[in-house]
């Protein structure tokens, strides 16, 4: 049973006694508010827990819940650097043994799925829970394309959902994302979202993944692609050359253990032939700047796959790894302006979706594909270390 | 009549004796005066500016040859500190340099040795040309204008080549069919641009660069005017249309989290 109180965040003061969990929340409107914390007192019935939330919002608090002020983050869309440092601080003045950070729409997620990421970061076992979403077949395409396959090629870890929203952390799994989040913060990079996961396998951290089932994922407040694919495949290729010492040495990347479900939806080939289209342009204008990053072979294979049909218009996976890596190389090198050069990106990233829709279309599972592609990065990592190594040596 | 005539001739033929009597011997002994001082302005000018272009050689030398050593000993003393450990971010951050810290470190004070050394070089002939200017000679401004007119067409190549790799990245990703054509014409406006000004810093052409500028540029400001007034009313209210509605549709997919349509999210 629960008695509701109504409160100010902003006016209640730390109680600095210890909490068992430290849940902290992003920015949302109160009503999100409420039925997160509704969520949070049905997970959580009999444990110690305290939930940080921030602004002067007036809330209507479960008895079992005890609700603090948390310091303001400007995180509308992602966690960022900033956040870590926050959740850490206070997680350290309550004296918690572990931390919940949930992003934004954090209250779509079912009490079930909070309780088992608390669970699994009060473990002990586990510094690192990250959520695993059943997300819809054609969603989170960018996670799918480059993040999760780039990820799990080089830092050898199974965690599908790299660009992270909610996360349980042990303390001092915290600890050292704030301190990170610290430098981050200092050098005024708020670009800085994709690097959590891997700052945990670097540092050797337990990491874990728990299906927490469908969740409303935040989006941008531009959801232009140009805008969100920059943004988020420049923070990681940036986390990639910061991390270079650590992913080059061979890794064997632990077996899969989750099996999405996949919600059906229709196919989406109805953009396909527009996306293909905006590709041909591209192929058209853009092979002065793709020459300067793509070796030969790669521009003459997509010199042939401009001319498939819509229908049929299919990106080898093998061929998207050699991309992505030649993007990652250039990064580093900084062979063109950066900016220009994840602008340069956009059309081929459009290839890959429209060949996933494709692929998806003619009756693989979305799952399957994406499967595929990450194994094919895995395949073709070698290469990528070869020139990074010896960047002169364009083709191998 | 025919007296008045006769009487003309006579005239003109009693001007004309005085230019007839200058025999062939004074004729070589002037232009050979002329001759020689001309060669003396010139070689007097030479000895006068030769210190300022011998120090401008030396002061470039002996510069880089300081920042040479300056640098190779930056370069020893910032490895024996482990400078590039210490300065290394386990963490990292957006800004990684292809070379590593010790090295730009390096390369910085030699290339500040090589600007120092020029800079004297020229302040050097600078000086040692004013001495000098009592014996004009119209190119030497040249040599140090075209220091500046060099750096300016470097810089106005950078920029054209940079605005038309934005525009065209930009142009292909909006899907603009004429995106190839809209990257060029950007890039020859900033390189025209950039010629007038290298002209008009070398003092070529004078008026008649900012004249043709001023045409051109005012040409074009006045074809856009009347296109947009007359001729394409109905294609800037399209555009215009379809760039609210374009507005429309963000801020829809913005509410429904969904970019492109309803069963695809890139996010």
């Amino acid at each position: 049973m629960t008695t509701e109180r109504s409160t100010s965040a902003e006016t209640l003061t730390i109680d600095r006694t210890t909490a068992a969990l430290l849940v902290v929340g992003a920015a949302i409107p109160p009503e999100q508010l409420n039925a997160l914390l509704t969520n949070l007192a049905e997970a959580f019935p009999a444990e110690n827990v305290v939930v940080a939330v921030q602004g002067q919002i007036a809330v209507s608090a479960p008895a079992n819940l005890r609700v603090i002020a948390a310091p303001h983050s400007s995180a509308a869309w992602m966690l960022q650097a900033a956040d870590f440092v926050h959740a850490y601080e206070v997680g350290r003045d309550q004296q918690a043994r572990a931390i919940l950070m949930l992003g934004p729409g954090a209250d779509s997620l079912k009490p079930e799925a909070l309780r088992e990421l608390a669970r699994a970061a009060l473990s002990g076992s586990v510094d690192l829970a990250v959520p695993f979403y059943t997300l819809p077949a054609h969603a989170g395409l960018i996670n799918s394309a480059i993040l999760y396959p780039l990820t799990r090629a080089l830092f050898a870890t199974r965690a599908r959902f790299p660009l992270t929203i909610d996360l349980g952390l042990s303390m001092r799994m915290a600890e050292r994302l704030a301190t990170v989040g610290k430098r981050f913060a200092a050098a005024n990079q708020v670009d800085a979202i994709v690097w959590p996961v891997n700052e945990a396998t670097v540092a050797g951290f337990t990491l874990d993944e728990v299906a927490v089932g469908t969740r409303d994922v935040p989006q941008p407040s531009d959801p232009d692609i140009n805008t969100i694919l920059a943004l988020v495949t420049g923070s990681l290729f940036a986390d990639v050359d910061a991390k270079a010492a650590f992913w080059q040495r061979p890794r064997r990347v632990p077996a899969a253990r989750m099996q999405a479900a996949e919600i059906v939806t229709a196919d989406g080939t109805a953009d396909v032939p527009r996306m293909v289209e905006a590709f041909r342009l591209a192929n058209l204008n853009l092979q002065e700047i793709w020459s300067l990053v793509l070796p030969p072979h790669s521009l003459l294979a997509l010199k042939r796959i401009s001319a498939l049909d819509a229908g049929v218009f299919r990106l080898p996976e093998n061929l998207w790894a050699r991309i992505i890596f030649d993007f990652v190389i250039a990064y580093r090198l900084r062979t063109i302006n950066r900016g220009h050069l994840l602008g340069a990106l956009i059309p081929l990233y459009l290839a890959w979706v429209a060949s996933h829709l494709n692929v998806t279309a003619s009756g693989t599972p979305s799952e399957a594909h994406i499967e595929a592609v990450a194994a094919a990065f895995e395949a073709d990592k070698p290469y990528l270390v070869a020139r990074w190594r010896w960047p002169d040596r364009f083709n191998s | 009549m025919y007296n008045l005539i006769a009487g003309l001739t006579q005239a003109s033929e009693s001007a004309a004796a005085p230019s007839v009597s200058i025999d062939d011997a004074s004729l070589w002994h002037r232009m050979s005066d002329a001759l020689h001082q001309s060669f003396y302005r010139v070689l007097t000018l030479l000895i006068e500016v030769l210190p300022g272009i011998l120090a401008f050689f030396v002061a470039m030398i002996t510069f880089t040859l300081c920042g040479m050593v300056i640098s190779s000993l930056l370069r020893r003393c910032l490895s024996w500190v482990k400078f590039d450990t210490r300065l290394a971010r386990p963490g990292g951050d957006g800004w990684t340099p292809v070379s590593s810290p010790t090295e730009i470190v390096a390369r910085a004070s030699f290339w500040a040795c090589v600007v120092l050394g020029l800079i004297i070089g020229v302040s050097a002939f600078d000086v040692s040309y004013a001495t000098g200017t009592a014996l004009p000679i119209s190119l030497l401004p040249y040599v140090t204008h075209a220091v500046g007119a060099m750096f300016l067409l470097i810089a106005g190549i950078l920029i054209a080549r940079f605005l038309a790799r934005s525009v065209l990245i930009s142009a292909v990703n909006a899907q603009l069919q004429y995106a190839r054509f809209l990257s060029l014409g950007v890039k020859w406006l900033v390189l025209v641009l950039t010629a007038a000004m290298v002209l008009d810093h070398l003092e070529v052409g004078g008026k008649i660069v900012e004249l043709a500028f001023g045409i051109l540029f005012g040409g074009i400001v006045l074809t856009l005017a009347l296109a947009v007034g007359l001729g394409s009313r109905d294609l800037v209210s399209r555009s215009l249309e379809s760039h609210v509605e374009r507005g429309g549709e963000r801020e829809h997919s913005a509410h429904s989290g969904a970019s492109t349509s309803e069963q695809i999210r890139h996010f």
